[in-house]
């Protein structure tokens, strides 16, 4: 009956047991390798982390940008599953010597979030430069940022490693700024009913690759997977066998000294 | 007379027996401690080198969280358990001897990144699951099926042995090119002062299939 009952459980306890992991969001750590593009010269290396309550911390390092100037930067890509990555430089069908950021989009996919350093990081702030991080006068720029869970996409934690950081903003004429004289006005500015940005704001500068993932958040220490319980088993085995043996052995000596005696008397 | 011989021989016969039993249940060997030198560190520092185009290798899944795990090599094939973490920081591990955790703090079996698997070596008075993990050698399987029914098939790369107080975080959890799998247990002296092992087994593995 008992035997019974606990065939009937075991059902039930195993899918509890295996209900926990559907409940939980692996919590991970991306790691993404900030690639050149458009020969700007520049390089960084950005991290995105899932946290356990859905959020997304991001924190890019990049160095050989435009000095003091804005670098608009954004997630592209989808969670629809499309296969984007980086352009190189046979993006550029204009052949102008730049991969504009409208000719990179069917390569690395639309902007998906707007890295903003404050304020919504909705699509339609892809170009407030205002917003954007800021390269001091040797050309880094630094960028932290957590987004709250509510103010992601969906999807966007599950499909990290699809998404791919552009950072925009290119000196074509080695100037040290934007300006006109460069490459001209910004054609994907302009369609957005922005006049007087230049080309060289826009354009792309470093595209992300993922590289690496890790665990999101680090346990401490070690891990207590053992309570001890049966590490002395052996020891218990081999003691007791060894008292047996013990035991016979003086049963033997034992008798043998009594058959041994008494046949002494008798002689 | 002959009771007492009868007696003696049940003795030897028992005797022999117990010892055997005690052979059967001898402590799995277990490799020697090592510093924590991060094999997996050293790895990806050395694949990055290799071709710009993709910055990762080998196979990589989608995320999907793991239902079963089976070790041919330890005659293992178990339910998994979610793990988060406990209060003071350090990982929960399983309530049971048999079942084995999966970390949710890190990447799902398969997918890019360290997965972590946790299973005890005893517990109340029963051997675990990973009780011989310390014998798994460098290219025995791991086979983890997940939720979304494929299962990702790990070889085994390295089987290493740390003081707790010296638990190579990097190497088990930090960043890697690669789908790979690390499995933990406890090793190493009983501290019956603390109630705990001294050292932690960790195997390391990496994808090599899928199914
Ligand atoms: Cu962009």
């Amino acid at each position: 009956m008992t035997f019974r009952r606990a065939l009937l459980t075991a059902p039930v306890v195993a899918t509890l047991l295996l209900a926990t992991p559907t409940a939980a969001l692996a919590d991970e750590s991306v790691q993404v390798k900030l690639l050149e593009l458009n020969h700007s010269g520049a390089s960084g290396t950005a991290t995105l982390t899932a946290t356990d309550r859905g959020d997304l911390r991001i924190s890019i390092r990049s160095r050989g940008l435009v000095p003091n100037s804005p670098h608009a930067q954004h997630l592209h890509g989808s969670t629809a599953g499309m296969d984007f990555h980086c352009p190189d430089m046979s993006a550029d069908r204009d052949g102008n010597g730049y991969v504009s950021t409208e000719e990179g989009m069917p390569v690395y996919g639309d902007i998906f979030v707007s890295l903003t350093t404050a304020g919504d990081t909705a699509k339609a702030s892809g170009l407030a430069v205002d917003r954007m991080p800021v390269a001091d006068a040797s050309g880094n720029l630094r960028y932290d940022r957590t987004i709250a869970a509510a103010d992601l996409p969906p999807g966007t934690v599950e499909h990290l490693k699809d998404l791919h950081i552009v950072q925009h903003g290119v000196d074509a004429d080695g100037n040290g700024k934007y300006d006109m004289a460069g490459l001209g006005e910004s054609t994907l500015a302009k369609s957005a009913g922005l006049t007087g940005i230049p080309e060289e704001a826009t354009d792309p500068a470093l595209c992300g690759m993922v590289s690496g993932a890790a665990a999101g958040s680090v346990p401490v220490g070690g891990v207590a997977t053992g309570d001890g319980s049966t590490r002395d088993r052996a020891a218990v085995w081999y003691g007791t066998g060894g008292l047996a043996l013990l035991a016979a052995l003086g049963i033997v000596v034992v008798t043998r000294r009594r058959s041994y005696v008494p046949s002494r008397n008798q002689r | 007379m002959i009771r007492a011989r009868v007696l003696a021989a049940v003795l030897v016969v028992a005797g022999v027996a117990a010892i055997a039993v005690g052979h059967h249940y001898r402590p799995a060997a277990e490799p020697p401690r090592s510093m924590p030198s991060s094999p997996a560190v050293a790895r990806s520092a050395a694949s990055s080198a290799a071709a710009a185009s993709a910055l990762t290798r080998g196979d990589l899944l989608p995320t999907s969280p793991p239902t079963r795990v089976r070790i041919p090599a330890l005659r293992v094939d178990e339910a998994v358990t979610g793990l988060g973490q406990n209060p003071d920081g350090s990982m929960q591990v399983p309530t049971d001897a048999h079942t084995v955790g999966w970390y949710t703090g890190a990447p799902t079996p398969g997918a890019l990144g360290p997965a972590v698997l946790a299973g005890h070596v005893n517990y109340k008075g029963a051997d675990g699951t990973f009780a011989r993990l310390s014998t798994l050698h460098p290219g025995d399987q791991v086979e983890v099926t997940r939720q979304d029914g494929i299962t990702a098939v790990f070889t085994v790369t390295d089987v290493d042995r740390y003081a707790k107080d010296r638990f190579p975080a990097t190497a088990v959890y930090g960043a890697i090119d690669h789908a790979g799998l690390r499995l933990i247990t406890c090793g190493g002296d009983f501290d019956t002062r603390t109630g705990h092992y001294t050292d932690n087994i960790v195997a390391y593995a990496e994808l090599r299939s899928t199914e």
